[in-house]
């Protein structure tokens, strides 16, 4: 390795050098890079994308404890938006008193405990079982706050926060303001997932997945693996979820329901199982998919032409979404069951070997 | 005391639709160990082809009812060979998330079709007042429901204990690499499960249909409360199956009868399948007579 930054290649010698998080001076480069873009970013767009893009970044951040759950632990869970719920209605009840750097780690160790309780049949049960608690933790979840006059039974509660040590979010900067407190959060969580994952932990829960028998002959505890799995993913749907509450100022049960933690999963296969890159580009795929057909649903609805050729009573509009969703999920699985991750491998580990093609 | 006796009969005149349901989706399960996540949506559409024959085509009702069940059976047929087939082999997740992400393509078809939105009833064929008996009341749909799902039990019945694709089907639930090196195609077997699970799940949406009307949202929903249901009775169980939908179906009007009065909003018929779910997921996993796994290293 005599000049590390025109690195073509694997060249690591000891375990100190395999055991970096990042493997070449390049990678240190870009990710600063893409930090720096991130930053940057929202000084270049309209108010509305930055709304998009804190959609994309929250839901990241939900994807990301997905990805523990059951990118690495292999535990299907369908309960990952009743687990942010759970975040954003504790912070919705905490916010008049206490400030948000409080409320929202509240939330997070609030899921976490739900997270926890959902996983109890993980000691004896595995996958499909698991599953579907986390199915019926998600329908009791949203029919009990739609019963609860505390959290006005499933109506908006409103989040308010005006400013923050001295500085005023008003109308204008909204977006903005939550838009660094967002990504900073997420930058902060990425750095706890690499690390939780690639230390002793993150190797008990690919043993688990793996084979559970053999990870209790080896001396690890499955069960209580799983239901740290489960708690450390509801953890991070409980931030997102208590980022969301903030950022829409208000919390509303439409926003935890089954089909948005579908639309998780769906997130998280679309970008790749179980990595931090697949986690960012899996939000913003589904993301700008559903915008993009939520453009041409309306571009059918104004073109005079098209509405004489549909027979009255088909709803395309409405159509558009679930099927171009579905297809999606349905295509990835089949043809490029590594998600988006896979592609953006390819790449880098083209310029990586460059001018080699292996 | 009548009233008690009320919710029973009614809960079991639901409850069958649900063990009709339940039936299918234990058969996918059993003999491939796929969760179908899109037997809502299978249900619906067996429903909805039937309302069109009957409705647009006029077909005499026995006929269209027929025809429907059939061409369901061919669609579950159908996803099993393009999709299923392919994610043999692959992790439990997959084949999940490939039955979601089906479920949201059929919701998506549907929508293309005038059944989307709005309600839609079959022309009444059964008699319209219903069988009183003692202070119960029956009405003809609700023993419809009873009678179809007699009626399938003993076909199962039949079909497993007897007949030569029966036996391997249940062949190849008990030990596929065994079955297989005696000569059971496994392939044919997975596709015939997903066949009958359609058949069973036209079925179910029939008599929906003829009970409560046709909507689309609520078709797919008993698709949700199968899952109760066959994690009460065990996941791969067929005597199971029934006694689990049906034990679901009673609880569910037990409760609206009951509880509903305690709780703001009412609802609770919605809620007590998945908390059941919960408390057998946590106390008994393996369902009334699922079969617990051994595992070796």
């Amino acid at each position: 390795m005599r000049n590390p930054w025109a690195q073509t290649g694997n060249y690591r010698t000891s375990y100190e050098q395999d055991t970096t998080i990042f493997a070449t001076y390049r990678e240190i480069v870009s990710v600063g890079v893409l930090l720096v873009a991130l930053v940057l970013l929202p000084q270049f767009l309209e108010r509305s994308q930055v709304l998009t893009l804190n959609f994309i970044l929250i839901y990241a951040i939900a994807v990301l404890g997905l990805n523990i759950t059951t990118g690495y632990a292999g535990l299907i869970s369908v309960g990952q938006a009743a687990f942010m719920g759970v975040g954003a209605y504790t912070v919705a009840l905490a916010a008049p008193y206490l400030p948000f750097y409080l409320t929202i780690p509240l939330g997070a160790a609030v899921a976490a405990v739900f997270g926890a309780i959902v996983g109890i049949p993980s000691l004896r049960v595995k996958h499909l079982y698991l599953a579907l608690a986390t199915l019926a933790f998600q329908e009791i979840f949203v029919w009990s706050v739609g019963r609860m006059p505390a959290l006005a039974q499933g109506a908006s509660i409103p989040v308010e926060m005006r400013n923050f040590l001295g500085y005023e979010i008003g109308f204008r900067n909204h977006n903005h303001f939550w838009y660094y407190v967002i990504l900073f959060t997420l930058v902060l969580m990425v750095i706890a997932w690499r690390n939780l994952l690639r230390g002793k932990y993150g190797r008990a829960l690919v043993a688990v997945r793996d084979n559970d028998r053999a990870a209790d002959a080896m001396g690890m505890d499955p069960g209580r693996t799983k239901l740290m799995a489960f708690a450390l993913g509801a953890l991070y749907a409980g931030v997102a979820g208590g980022l969301l509450a903030y950022f829409q100022r208000s919390v509303v049960i439409e926003e935890f329901t089954l089909a948005k933690s579908v639309g998780f999963l769906a997130m998280a296969i679309v970008g790749g199982l179980g990595t931090v890159v697949g986690s960012l580009l899996g939000p913003a795929f589904i993301e700008y998919l559903r915008l993009l057909m939520e453009r041409f649903s309306e571009w059918i609805k104004g073109n005079q032409v098209i509405q004489q050729v549909i027979p009255p009573g088909v709803d395309v509009a409405s159509a558009l979404l679930p099927l171009s969703f579905g297809l999606v999920i349905v295509l990835f699985l089949m043809f490029e069951p590594r998600g988006l991750y896979n592609w953006w491998r390819l790449v880098r580990s083209y310029f990586r070997t460059w001018p080699f093609k292996y | 005391m009548s009233d008690f006796f009320q919710f029973l009969i009614s809960g079991i005149a639901v409850g069958s639709i649900y063990a009709l349901a339940a039936l299918g989706f234990v058969l996918i399960y059993k003999s491939s160990r796929v969760i179908n996540f899109a037997h809502g949506q299978l249900i619906a559409i067996g429903a909805f082809v039937a309302y069109a024959l009957v409705a647009w085509l006029k077909l005499p009702i026995a006929l269209a009812l027929l025809t429907a069940v059939l061409a369901t059976g061919l669609l579950g047929f159908v996803v099993e060979r393009v999709f299923l087939k392919r994610l043999v082999g692959q992790p439990i997740i997959s084949v999940i998330m490939v039955t979601i992400g089906l479920a949201s393509v059929l919701d998506g078809l549907m929508y293309l079709t005038p059944f989307g939105s709005g309600n839609f009833s079959y022309p009444a064929f059964l008699p319209q007042e219903p069988l009183r008996l003692a202070g119960i009341t029956v009405s003809y749909p609700q023993l419809l429901a009873v009678g179809f799902t007699a009626l399938f039990l003993l076909l199962f019945g039949w079909f497993f204990q007897r007949s030569t694709l029966g036996i391997s089907m249940r062949a190849v639930a008990d030990d596929q690499m065994a079955a297989m090196s005696v000569g059971v195609s496994v392939e044919k077997v997975f596709a015939l499960a997903w066949a009958v699970a359609g058949v069973t799940a036209a079925s179910a949406g029939m008599v929906v249909g003829t009970v409560s009307g046709l909507n689309q949202d609520s078709l797919i929903a008993i698709g949700l409360a199968v899952f109760p249901a066959v994690i009460l009775g065990g996941l791969d169980s067929i005597p199971g199956a029934v006694v689990g939908g049906i034990t679901i179906g009673v609880l569910q009007n037990l409760a609206a009868g009951y509880l509903n009065r305690f709780v703001p909003g009412g609802g609770t018929e919605l809620v007590i399948p998945f908390v059941v779910l919960l408390v057998v997921l946590w106390f008994k996993p393996h369902g009334l007579f699922g079969t617990e796994e051994i595992e070796r290293v």
